[in-house]
């Protein structure tokens, strides 16, 4: 996928809920262009192709002209977390029913025993079905399938009323015959249901966590393909015939046929595309450690990127529910502009992770909100301009100070003191999560540039690095629209894997070697639905390895198999401090990972001049030591080159950055603002 | 002594939070056996620099973990690096309440200076002992329940001595988990340590010693506030009993009294409460539990709050009988004091609704453990699979179906299969088991495994199968448990729900249905609706929603007509229900 002469333009579409993003790129000068229009929740694409429109006139460009268009969708996400998705079947092995009511048995670490409510499941009981047939853990048949009990289940999933049927039964990883069996019978009882099979979304061993994937799948895809077709017919009338590519959890894309089998690779897609775009700008700004921190207004999510690499787990979860899908590794608190500042009975203080959400949002914004938040307290200390969003949003800081008033008395605490006591704790609660994040991959923060971004991020940028020992901050050019960076920067992207249990010692390479080759075969047929050229046809085969018995597994890239050992090794002595030479290795599971890449776009480089050229006026801020009158900046006119110490504030449309005293900045060629301490 | 304020405060508290998760995750990521990884059978804390605990898991079930190596190494000749071990539950006066729990803990310095202590404890699966697992229903003497470890100093000035290892691991049937377990936990609370240190480091010794003192008040007068709420002034007085002990003795019966007094002390006494049993369902109970168990129920619903040993300090007095099965003398064997301890905390909700005439959650069943060990293929194996029951229905939510305890898994079948020979045939739940009530009991399960290997020895342990959990509030009893092998044909036969040594060979089927919890309110007032879809979920059957919850459904929806000719014929109620309404269940 080349860019045509023809078709060089490449649209990327962030539909946000209040605003839908647009970006258009030329891919071949690198020239940009933005537009920005209300969503449309009813049917968000509307919005889609009326922002799409909107990108093109100002380019003065013909629909004709877009060579790709790439989208990040949350509607999967949405439908779980709010609980509407379709009314779904699942289809089970004979003896296990209640798999979804039962999960893990577990109650969370962190739930009070006597106070925790379950959460209730996406498909009640009774529209679990079972059938008759065993498959062993090694793959072998050691009861057949009850066909008769796979249609009576089919019927009676129609007579209730559902719009999906999801199938997973056990050990399917290891043969799915009847799965295949299955889902042809119901596509013969019920051809109008949307259907799903647990290898088709990931065929990975344990089964609450599989059919929950599978169920999940299943019970998003009837919204999630009428919303793709929908797309499609939109694009089409307006004379787009560009093809269209989906942002998945794992970083990539894919197109719409391959995300309209599997949904469920898209619950996670939004926080995954800001991911991309903050490698993709620290790769411009030649940085390959980082730690990103995306704060928007109710959560924080936080990743950290080893030598470029972005990682993977398959122990993601949606809302309360396990999602085994390849997703970008990374964690989620609930900490954001508008955490709400609280006092219980006892007199303890504590921030978020309520939140005062889009509406009323924080006291400053005047929509009724009485709360303080975060935001809140950034107003009172002076971090933030009277206004925002180009002016369309003015912030009122006496509803500011009125909210954090009421916490400075209930503590006896000065004014600012009180906001500076928010910002610390919820800064704390986001330090917190970023060590953990470390931890599991074995890494010192300190060794990584620290990337903020989303509407909040650059507000905390610096006093997170504080906290952290960290010495570089890169605020990424558009920080408040990165996800549109990162769909232009994402590559197509899937992963085929099977789980295969050999011990490394004495292991029959002939299956591995079969099995990687099957693997490949898959990648192949995938390459070829998404029409990536041969040369751009990249494939990586790893194995997922752990020792005997252990719990989570490493993924080491297949190398010679008597090296794989010596690889393991270092990489559990790497993340964990110890490794355990007498203990015997087992290859868990054969993984291929198949990219197709896509041309990334020149990158369009900033301008503007100096950092004198670029001040438009000063605002007082309240440091500990007391109040300065910091020059505000405007960080469109700031062209590469300019340095300015700090404390400061850039003002720009999407982001408001605060410089923090002892800091400096300086406007790297890339257009990136690299942040540095003594 | 510097003030911590309060914002500093709850950044101590987030910090002191986030380090557990530390340390939780590099254990979960690293641990080898099954027990500590799948099942998650861990828990952190930290300590302030006297050794109060100050930050715990949510977990009623804590003693003072310090003091017992504090007996024997005075703190003040602790140094930087040290590191120190025990499992020994008569030498920690039941910190630890039997020995497969071990307890690694690290005091904590800055610059020089003592600021604390970090807690890593985890159950290791075989630790020796009468057979593999180390837990045995059949044990008669705690020596027979794996080796014991006294409080030892197992690292000094960072040095480790690994020949207390060493002789570790060779006292278990699988030294390799052992060992690898041990390294995990000796990670995990080295970062701890780490963090800990870097928080007075970040905040100064002073203000983190304050922030300590602090959050263990807060806790303290947060949970006595609680309990004079609920406790009027006078002896409130609930008893109740474990069926057996599983050498043909029993029932034995825990009688507790909570004592108000005039000027507010709170008195809790349990020397009533029947003598030690031969065998292992003992409870060695450290003198902290009832504060920690109680704090833990009135600390729901609270934001920013910690449950710390401020909790037991609530309680000014707890009054115990040595030679009682919640005192027993070594070398009473202690294995098993699961069942007792979950009998314990629902008494101490019996309490409650004792003294609120109802507005407590209804007792929940004891969680339930089974054993199958044998050779397959030439190797060894243990099997040691925690089952889920039905809690107890609360006055404002049914209880939680199949659940084990705070923070641990099952075994998903497919995980079985691939580790254990073993197939599982069936796992669901178990229908009918969840007491009646407005607000329904949670379900137990049914598990059933077929045995793969050529010979296996089980061993099960299930309780309140005599004395189901009880209902309150108008709500029933929640039903019982049972192991049976072979079930619906000749050779069915029903084990002993506390026992062990049977044996079954290659084909043999046995299944485990575990109970359920408590209903609470009259069942009548539970929403039709909510009744039909338990029916159609598998929850309730047909004729114990007519004859229960007086609800007839017919052809899958609520026969109205009959439903509100039944519930016109409602049965008067006691405050407790155990086979029948009742005042009081033992």
């Amino acid at each position: 996928m080349k860019p045509e002469l023809s078709a060089p333009l490449i649209v990327a579409v962030d539909i946000g809920g209040t605003f839908t993003d647009v970006t258009l790129q030329d891919a071949v000068t690198g020239q940009a262009w933005t537009a920005k229009t209300p969503s449309t929740p009813r049917d968000p694409s509307e919005a889609f192709v009326t922002g799409v429109r909107l990108a093109l006139d100002a380019a003065g460009r013909r629909a004709e002209e877009t060579g790709r268009v790439l989208h990040g969708t949350t509607v999967a996400t949405n439908l779980i977390l709010e609980g509407r998705t379709a009314p779904t079947a699942l289809l089970t092995t004979a003896g296990f029913r209640h798999v979804l009511e039962i999960g893990r048995a577990d109650l969370p670490r962190r739930d009070n025993l006597w106070a925790w409510v379950k959460p209730k499941r996406p498909v009640p009981p009774s529209l679990v079905f079972e059938a008759g047939g065993r498959m062993a853990s090694d793959g072998s048949e050691l009861a057949p399938l009850d066909e008769e009990a796979v249609r009576a289940a089919a019927r009676a999933a129609k007579a209730a009323g559902v719009a999906a049927i999801a199938v997973c039964f056990l050990h399917a990883f290891a043969n799915p015959a009847h799965e295949r069996r299955a889902l042809a019978i119901l596509a013969e009882e019920a051809p109008d249901l949307a259907l799903t099979a647990s290898v088709d979304v990931f065929p990975v061993v344990r089964e609450y966590e599989r059919s929950m994937a599978t169920v999940l799948n299943a019970a998003v895809m009837p919204a999630v393909s009428t919303y793709i077709a929908r797309l499609e017919t939109r694009l089409e009338q307006a004379g787009i015939h560009a093809p269209l590519l989906l942002m998945k959890s794992n970083g990539g894309v894919a197109g719409a046929a391959a995300i309209g089998r599997a949904p469920a690779q898209t619950a996670l897609s939004g926080p995954a595309a800001g991911v991309v775009g903050a490698r993709a700008v620290a790769a411009a700004a030649g940085v390959e450690n980082l730690i990103t921190v995306d704060i928007g207004g109710t959560s924080a999510d936080i990743c950290l990127i080893a030598k470029g690499e972005i990682g993977l787990t398959q122990t993601g979860r949606v809302g309360p529910w396990p999602l085994p899908l390849p997703m970008v590794d990374m964690v989620t608190i609930g900490a954001g502009g508008g955490s709400l500042a609280r006092i219980g009975a006892d007199g303890a203080l504590t921030v978020g992770p309520q939140s005062a959400g889009a509406e009323p949002g924080p006291a400053c914004y005047g929509r009724g909100g009485t709360e303080a938040t975060v935001t809140d307290a950034h107003v009172v200390l002076g971090h933030l301009p009277p206004s925002l969003l180009g002016g369309r949003m003015t912030l009122d800081p006496a509803l500011a100070e009125a909210a954090i008033a009421r916490v400075a008395q209930s503590l006896d605490l000065t004014l600012d003191a009180a906001a500076r006591g928010i910002l610390a704790i919820a800064d704390n609660n986001m330090v917190g999560a970023i060590r953990v994040v470390s931890v599991e991959r074995g890494h010192d923060p300190r060794d990584f540039t620290l990337v903020p971004f989303g509407g909040a991020g650059p507000l905390h940028g610096c006093a997170l690095a504080e906290l952290l020992g960290i010495t570089r901050v890169l605020v990424p050019p558009a920080p408040g629209v990165l996800c549109a960076q990162g769909l232009l920067a994402a590559d197509l992207k899937a992963e085929f894997t099977r789980s295969i249990a050999e011990p490394l010692d004495g292991a029959d390479l002939a299956r591995i070697e079969a099995a990687f080759a099957a693997l490949e075969a898959e990648a192949i047929a995938w390459f070829a639905l998404e029409q990536v050229a041969e040369a751009d046809r990249r494939t990586r085969r790893v194995a997922l390895m752990r020792y005997e018995e252990q719990g989570h597994e490493l993924s080491i890239p297949w190398t010679a198999p008597e090296a794989l050992g010596a690889a393991f090794a270092a990489a559990h002595r790497g993340l964990y401090g110890f490794d355990l030479p007498e203990v015997a290795v087992e290859i868990v599971t054969l993984r291929v990972e198949a990219a197709g890449a896509l041309p990334a776009p020149a990158p369009s480089p900033p301008h503007g001049g100096s950092a004198a050229e670029a001040m438009v006026g000063r605002q007082r801020i309240l440091l500990p030591g007391g109040a300065v009158e910091a020059p505000v900046l405007d960080r469109a006119r700031l062209g590469p080159g300019a340095v300015f110490p700090g404390p400061a504030i850039v003002t720009q449309l999407d982001a408001t950055t605060l410089v923090g005293a002892g800091w400096s900045g300086e406007v790297h060629p890339s257009g990136a603002l690299l942040l540095t301490r003594g | 002594m510097s003030h911590c304020d309060p914002v500093t405060l709850e950044i101590i508290r987030g910090a002191a939070r986030a380090a557990q998760a530390e340390m939780e995750a590099l254990l979960e990521r690293t641990a080898m056996s099954a027990f500590i990884r799948e099942k998650k059978d861990f828990y952190t804390a930290l300590f302030d620099a006297n050794g109060a605990m100050a930050v715990g898991s949510d977990l009623p079930i804590f003693g003072d973990i310090v003091a017992p190596v504090a007996g024997r190494f005075p703190i003040e000749t602790m140094r930087e690096g040290d590191l120190y071990w025990y499992n020994d539950c008569y030498g920690s006066r039941g910190a630890v309440s039997h020995s497969n729990d071990q307890v690694f803990l690290a005091p904590t310095f800055h610059e020089g200076k003592r600021v604390g202590f970090v807690m890593g404890w985890a159950h290791f699966s075989d630790i020796g002992g009468l057979r593999p697992g180390s837990l045995s229903p059949d044990a008669t003497d705690h020596f027979q329940e794996g080796i014991i470890i006294p409080p030892v100093r197992l690292a000094r000035d960072g040095e480790t001595n690994e020949d207390l290892l060493r002789t570790f691991w060779r006292n278990s049937r699988f030294p390799t988990q052992s060992q690898g377990d041990t390294r995990a936990l000796m990670a995990a609370v080295r970062l701890g340590e780490k963090r800990l240190s870097e928080m007075a480091g970040r905040f100064g010794p002073e203000v983190l010693e304050d922030a300590f003192r602090q959050l263990l008040a807060r806790t303290e007068a947060t949970v006595r506030g609680k309990l004079r709420q609920i406790f009027p002034i006078g002896t409130t007085r609930f008893a109740d009993a474990i069926d057996t002990d599983g050498h043909g003795n029993g029932p034995f019966t825990l009688r507790l009294a909570l004592t108000r007094t005039e000027d507010d002390r709170f008195i809790f006494d349990a020397t009533g409460t029947d003598d030690q049993a031969p065998g292992p369902v003992n409870l060695l109970m450290h003198p902290d539990v009832p504060g920690m168990a109680l704090g833990l129920y009135v600390l729901q619903g609270t934001t920013g709050q910690v449950l710390n040993a401020g909790a037991p300090h609530a309680i000014d007095e707890v009054r115990l009988r040595e030679g009682s099965l919640l005192a027993p003398k070594a070398p009473a064997p202690l294995g098993l004091r699961g069942l007792t301890m979950m009998r314990l905390l629902a008494a101490l909700h019996g309490l409650v609704a004792v003294a609120r005439n109802g507005e407590a959650p209804a007792a929940h069943s004891a969680y339930v453990v089974i054993a199958l060990r044998g050779t397959a293929e030439g190797k060894r194996f243990l099997m040691s699979d925690g089952i889920g029951v039905g809690y107890g229905a609360r006055p404002f939510a049914d209880g939680t179906d199949a659940v084990y305890f705070v923070a641990q898994e099952n075994y998903p079948a497919e995980f079985m299969e691939l580790t254990y020979p073993v197939r599982l045939r069936a796992y669901g739940l178990n229908r009918d088991s969840g007491g009646p009530g407005r607000f329904r009991g949670g379900c137990g399960v049914i598990r059933e495994f077929e045995v793969m290997a050529d010979e296996a020895m089980l061993a099960v342990r299930i309780d309140s199968v005599k004395n189901p959990p009880w209902g309150v509030a108008g709500g029933m009893n929640g039903g019982s448990g049972r192991a049976v092998v072979n079930p619906g044909t000749e050779r069915e036969r029903i084990l002993a729900p506390l026992s062990d040594g049977t044996i079954l060979r290659k084909g043999d089927v046995f299944r485990i249905e575990t109970g359920g919890g408590g209903g609470w309110g009259h069942p009548f007032d539970r929403p039709a609706d909510q009744v039909l879809a338990d029916v159609l979920g598998g929850f309730v059957s047909l004729e114990r929603a007519a004859r229960d919850y007086g609800v007839v459904v017919r052809e899958g929806t609520v026969d109205e007509a009959a439903t509100a000719a039944r519930r016109m014929q409602r049965p008067a109620t006691g405050l407790f229900h155990r086979n029948g309404y009742r005042d009081a269940v033992a």
